[in-house]
């Protein structure tokens, strides 16, 4: 496939991914880089992002098509944060818990996460009750705030952000948060017959149109899904549905089948907007962490 | 004056597209007070631009005792900070500022801060609080 008129033929998926991810936007996009980019002292926050679609006013074009991998496949390549804010859409309200009901065309906050859903979480009485004296406790006990690993799905509406790229093989999520990454296999191997549980679980992906769906098990046995403490354990399977409507946008359709906490699967769909003229820098937690001990519920603290 | 001008524009820019992330991801409410709420004034004595948050340390004279209290006002990380506009040389050492922000539980010299002003321009910096969006 020539990726441009004149230039050498790219067979090879190694030499495609050598191109650069962000040198096949430019088969689409137009290349009007910030005026600034030559002056920008280097620094790393604000260094401007390569082969962005702009408007004739050089802002962003967020709303541009969303780019394709040399196979035509969609390309999720970016800095992803969570966006909380939606287009009203006639089945918006059956996706995402509203407060009140939405005018078409118009732009609605939603909650973050497992707050979403509609109707609630299904819990089962013993999650429902672990939930609730956790959140009793301002949730005290969180495991995030003693810099413990974050586990997928929460990594997805924490305010740590997530860069995604396609490799050979897998489609590898990075976080910032404690460096954390995410693999998920597309060569087509079957989950492993023996999982030791980790946070990020173990993940196959697979393209079903222009849907990327990954499907996830071997979680580590009482995760926190949310800061309310609702829990996740290690009999869930998650299952992740992902498009990319527009350039700046992705969706994810996440259902969490995880019969020892909940009655029944649920789905958590949020949007994910991209972050642009930034880059990925590392948060280690215990570098200084100096809240832990700090934390009081109701009946008091922990000590550290 | 150019490139400083351009620089001003392409952080503006970078700005409005990144956002500032105000999602709230540990407990603001298990280690801080929102009935008391600080404004405090005073010296910055010393600066910790470390994860998972910055701390600001500020010398502040108090009104009522005359006592110089040091307090530590804790902000969001660098990576909300710089993302928000700020440098590590944004605010120094000596420099006086004004801090609006939420104090601690345990009664101790600590806040949570929500924005700081630079007293001698006047310039307001947010501080990436957790509080926000609690």
């Amino acid at each position: 496939m020539r990726i441009f008129k004149g230039w050498p033929m790219v067979t090879n998926r190694v030499e495609q991914f050598r191109m650069g991810v962000w040198a096949r936007g430019a088969v689409v996009f137009s290349l009007l880089v910030v005026t600034s980019s030559a002056q920008v002292l280097g620094q790393w926050v604000m260094y401007p992002t390569q082969n962005i679609p702009r408007l004739a006013d050089g802002q962003p074009d967020l709303k541009a098509p969303a780019p394709r991998q040399p196979d035509g496949k969609p390309d999720f390549i970016g800095f992803w944060q969570p966006d909380r804010m939606r287009d009203c859409t006639p089945d918006l309200a059956s996706r995402v818990r509203l407060t009140q009901p939405c005018t078409p065309g118009e732009r609605v906050a939603v909650p973050n996460g497992p707050g979403s859903v509609p109707g609630g979480l299904p819990l089962q009485p013993w999650a429902a009750e672990l939930a609730k004296q956790r959140t009793a406790d301002l949730s005290k006990d969180d495991p995030h705030n003693r810099c413990q690993p974050d586990n997928y799905p929460r990594v997805y509406w924490l305010p740590h952000y997530t860069k995604i790229f396609h490799v050979p093989g897998e489609l590898l999520m990075l976080n910032e948060w404690n460096a954390q990454f995410r693999q998920i296999y597309t060569d087509g191997r079957p989950f492993p017959e023996l999982m030791h549980p980790i946070y990020s679980g173990y993940s196959i992906g697979k393209w079903e149109g222009n849907t990327f769906v990954i499907t996830t098990k071997g979680f580590r046995e009482s995760e926190w899904l949310d800061t309310a403490g609702n829990p996740i354990t290690g009999a869930a399977t998650m299952t992740e549905r992902i498009t990319r409507p527009n350039f700046g946008t992705l969706n994810l359709a996440i259902t969490i089948d995880d019969p020892k906490a909940y009655t029944k699967p649920f789905t958590i769909d949020m949007n994910m907007k991209i972050m642009i003229d930034t880059q990925m820098i590392e948060e280690f937690c215990l570098e200084n962490e100096r809240d832990s001990s700090r934390l009081f519920g109701p009946g008091g603290g922990n000590k550290p | 004056m150019r490139t400083m001008v351009t620089l001003a524009v392409a952080s503006l820019a970078g700005l409005l597209i990144t956002g500032v992330p105000v999602i709230a991801h540990h407990s603001f409410a298990a280690e801080y007070d929102a009935s008391k709420p600080i404004n405090l004034t005073g010296t910055v004595t010393k600066i910790e631009w470390t994860n998972p948050h910055c701390f600001f340390y500020i010398d502040v004279k108090n009104e009522e005792s005359g006592k110089i209290e040091s307090w530590a006002l804790e902000l969001g990380n660098p990576n909300a900070l710089l993302r928000a506009g700020w440098t590590p040389n944004s605010v120094k050492i000596g420099e006086a500022v004004t801090v609006e922000g939420t104090r601690a539980k345990d009664g101790t010299f600590l806040g949570n801060a929500r924005s700081m002003i630079l007293i001698s321009t006047g310039k307001r910096l947010f501080a990436g609080s957790s509080q926000t969006n609690q």
